[in-house]
């Protein structure tokens, strides 16, 4: 176990912002904490970087007790908070040089470390440029350079992606598992179900300070014991034709969607569109439904994430 | 309109919402207004401790120096031996020797003159010109309520004591412009130093490495020197170009008084940024610490201006021996011996500031 967290418990006067949190991280893999705003999240995470004490709880990370070796711990975290904490009047690489000395590199290993980054994080074009000047994406990828510049053995990122499109969000996604392929352990935090659900070998579901739910994304909806289905749309009010054309098959008519529940939806769904359309039946939408986590979400708490979020 | 009145009612509501802004925008009048009552609020707004010989030992002289210490104006510290009076008055710890000589009494009842001997600190014009006037006119007075008829029969002989040129306004006042950067810049460029990092967010990338509070602190702290230094060196330069006063600068001297002053300014700020939430807080108390702070430290006009009480809480603010350091040094010529006291006292103060520092940065800062 790199991180290891028993009992943890932090107030903020009379709210319990973590109630009773207990898991464990395993070396190597990508563990995530997904929940709403306020469950808890980034208050556990700075809790673990020293930034923040706790009431009660024990906490052991790459081996040293946080409270007895706090820079010791402090130097084997590399993190990643959700701002951007760079500083813009200095140029990417002064930034990076300043998080150096905070860690008490050598030049020759600031360098090594400055080539590595350039090539991991794509950001040797910019590197002499003012951070002033750089958009949104360079800066959270300039910033991820910063927090690991040191070479730590465990990543922490706070909502990484929080407020990026889609296209950097993916891009993103290569970086953190990238720094998983160079034997980081990465714990991050987010509250999008799907970032989670891509990226993460396992996953801590928190909800108001406790971990409602952990284990593999894939374990955690076969957990609540939804199977995948396909989602179809006719056009032009055609539904009532295509449940008539899909008769052998097991389906629910739900909101002018039908939902034809298979045991492999992937090997049929070729063949129902090939059918329907045989038939003269126009189809506007067909997709296979699986449960998300946001599923896993609602059974347990009886709430939507996103709603939460929102 | 609207959007005028609107910026303006956002910006009322924030400055009440930060208390610690609200607090320091009310202390500051206050405090100016309680020092200036304090300082210039008083029928004689100057005291000055200067030493007594009296070697004539008559009722006469005794009735005139128990009348001068009546009148709040002095403030007497008696002497039997004048080189032992010559010597405080060569440290600055009193600012004239005045001298009753034998047969005081005597002369001025049989042949109707007397004299009598004073010999001042000249490196303050104005405590010298004060002293020197307030004596003569006391004299005077004192022999008119004796014997109307007769008109100055006390002759005051006065004799200007500075170890080194006799000083004008100009080799005066640049000692303590020399002080402001100490106070100031210093303190300036150290308060913002935290504020600023927590504004911006950088302060959780800095409390997030393995590296302690003092690290922190003194690597601001060389920082916010650097600034100091560059203050200093073009207020010196400008100084001698500018006003050409005849001072001695010792570098040498001088150099350590300018670091361990800035240290200790530069460790206040650093105390206001460990407290202060917010830019505009941590300026504004600041501000009102330097400005209370100057009265205190004789920067610009002489301690003598001060109540009593007030002249003995300056003594015990670390920026009073700066100040005095660098004008002894000066002015008078100081030795690396003088400066042993101020510098160590100097020294001693910068470690307590930052210890009060570190506790502080843990306390408010990484709470």
């Amino acid at each position: 176990m790199i991180i290891e967290v028993k009992d943890l418990v932090k107030h903020y006067g009379e709210v319990k912002a973590v109630d009773g949190v207990a898991f464990q991280v395993e070396e190597g893999e990508i563990f995530g904490l997904l929940g709403p705003n306020g469950a808890g999240k980034t208050t556990l995470m700075e809790i673990l970087c020293g930034l923040r004490r706790f009431d009660r709880g024990k906490i052991t990370i790459h081996g040293f007790d946080l409270t007895k070796d706090l820079l010791k711990v402090r130097a084997c975290i590399g993190f990643c908070p959700q701002e951007t904490l760079l500083y813009d009047l200095l140029n990417v690489k002064e930034n990076l040089a300043f998080s150096a000395s905070l860690y008490g590199l050598s030049s020759k290993k600031f360098k090594e470390r400055v080539e590595f980054a350039s090539k991991v994080f794509g950001i040797s074009e910019f590197l002499n440029r003012r951070v002033e000047k750089l958009s949104g994406g360079m800066k959270r990828r300039a910033n991820l350079a910063a927090s690991i510049i040191h070479d730590p053995p465990i990543v922490i990122l706070d909502e990484p992606t929080v407020g990026f499109d889609p296209n950097v969000k993916r891009e993103f996604w290569e970086l953190i598992k990238n720094l998983k392929k160079f034997g980081k352990t990465v714990l991050l935090s987010t509250h999008d179900m799907y970032e989670a659900d891509e990226i993460c070998d396992r996953v801590a579901i928190m909800n108001k300070g406790k971990v409602a739910a952990l284990d593999k994304p894939h374990t955690l909806k076969k957990s609540i014991g939804g199977e995948p289905f396909i989602s179809l749309r006719a056009k032009d009010s055609q539904a009532k034709k295509a449940l008539t054309c899909l008769k052998e098959y097991n389906c629910i008519l739900r909101d002018s969607e039908i939902q034809i529940l298979t045991k492999n939806p992937w090997e049929f769904m070729t063949k129902i569109s090939e059918e329907l359309a045989s038939k003269g039946v126009l189809i506007e939408k067909i997709e296979i439904i699986e449960p998300t986590l946001e599923d896993v979400f609602l059974k347990l708490t009886g709430r939507k994430l996103l709603e939460e979020t929102q | 309109m609207n959007s005028i009145i609107g910026i303006a009612v956002k910006d009322v509501k924030t400055f009440f919402r930060e208390r610690g802004t609200v607090f320091w925008t009310i202390a500051f009048p206050i405090m100016i207004l309680l020092l200036f009552t304090a300082i210039f609020g008083r029928d004689i707004p100057f005291n000055a401790t200067i030493g007594i010989i009296n070697n004539d030992g008559e009722t006469l002289s005794e009735n005139a120096i128990s009348r001068l210490n009546e009148t709040g104006f002095l403030t007497l510290k008696t002497f039997t031996d004048t080189n032992k009076a010559l010597e405080e008055l060569n440290a600055t710890t009193i600012r004239a020797v005045l001298t009753i000589p034998e047969n005081f009494s005597q002369n001025l009842i049989v042949y109707g003159h007397a004299d009598i001997s004073l010999v001042v600190d000249g490196t303050n014009p104005d405590v010298y010109q004060l002293i020197d006037n307030g004596i003569r006119t006391f004299f005077a007075e004192f022999y008119k309520q004796l014997n109307p008829s007769y008109s100055d029969p006390i002759n005051v002989k006065t004799e200007v004591l500075v170890v080194g040129e006799k000083i004008g306004y100009k080799e005066n006042i640049v000692p303590g412009m020399l002080t402001y950067p100490l106070l100031f810049s210093s303190m300036v460029a150290s308060t913002g130093a935290i504020v600023f990092e927590r504004e911006k967010g950088t302060l959780k990338k800095i409390r997030a490495a393995p590296i302690p509070a003092i690290n922190m602190l003194l690597g601001k702290t060389l920082a916010a020197l650097f600034q100091t230094a560059i203050s200093i060196i073009i207020m010196s330069v400008l100084a001698a170009v500018l006003l050409g006063p005849k001072l001695n600068w010792n570098i040498p001297l001088l150099l350590p008084i300018f670091f361990l002053g800035s240290i200790n300014g530069i460790a206040l700020g650093l105390i206001i940024s460990c407290i202060g939430r917010a830019p505009q807080e941590a300026s504004n108390a600041a501000t009102t610490i330097g400005i209370v702070l100057q009265f205190f430290t004789g920067m610009y006009f002489p301690i003598e201006y001060l109540p009593t009480y007030m002249q003995q809480i300056g003594q015990v603010i670390p920026m009073t021996y700066a100040a005095q350091s660098i004008r002894n040094v000066m002015i008078r010529n100081a030795t690396i011996n003088d400066l042993a006291f101020p510098l160590a006292t100097l020294a001693v103060s910068a470690v307590i500031l930052y210890g009060v520092g570190v506790l502080l940065y843990r306390k408010w800062v990484e709470k």
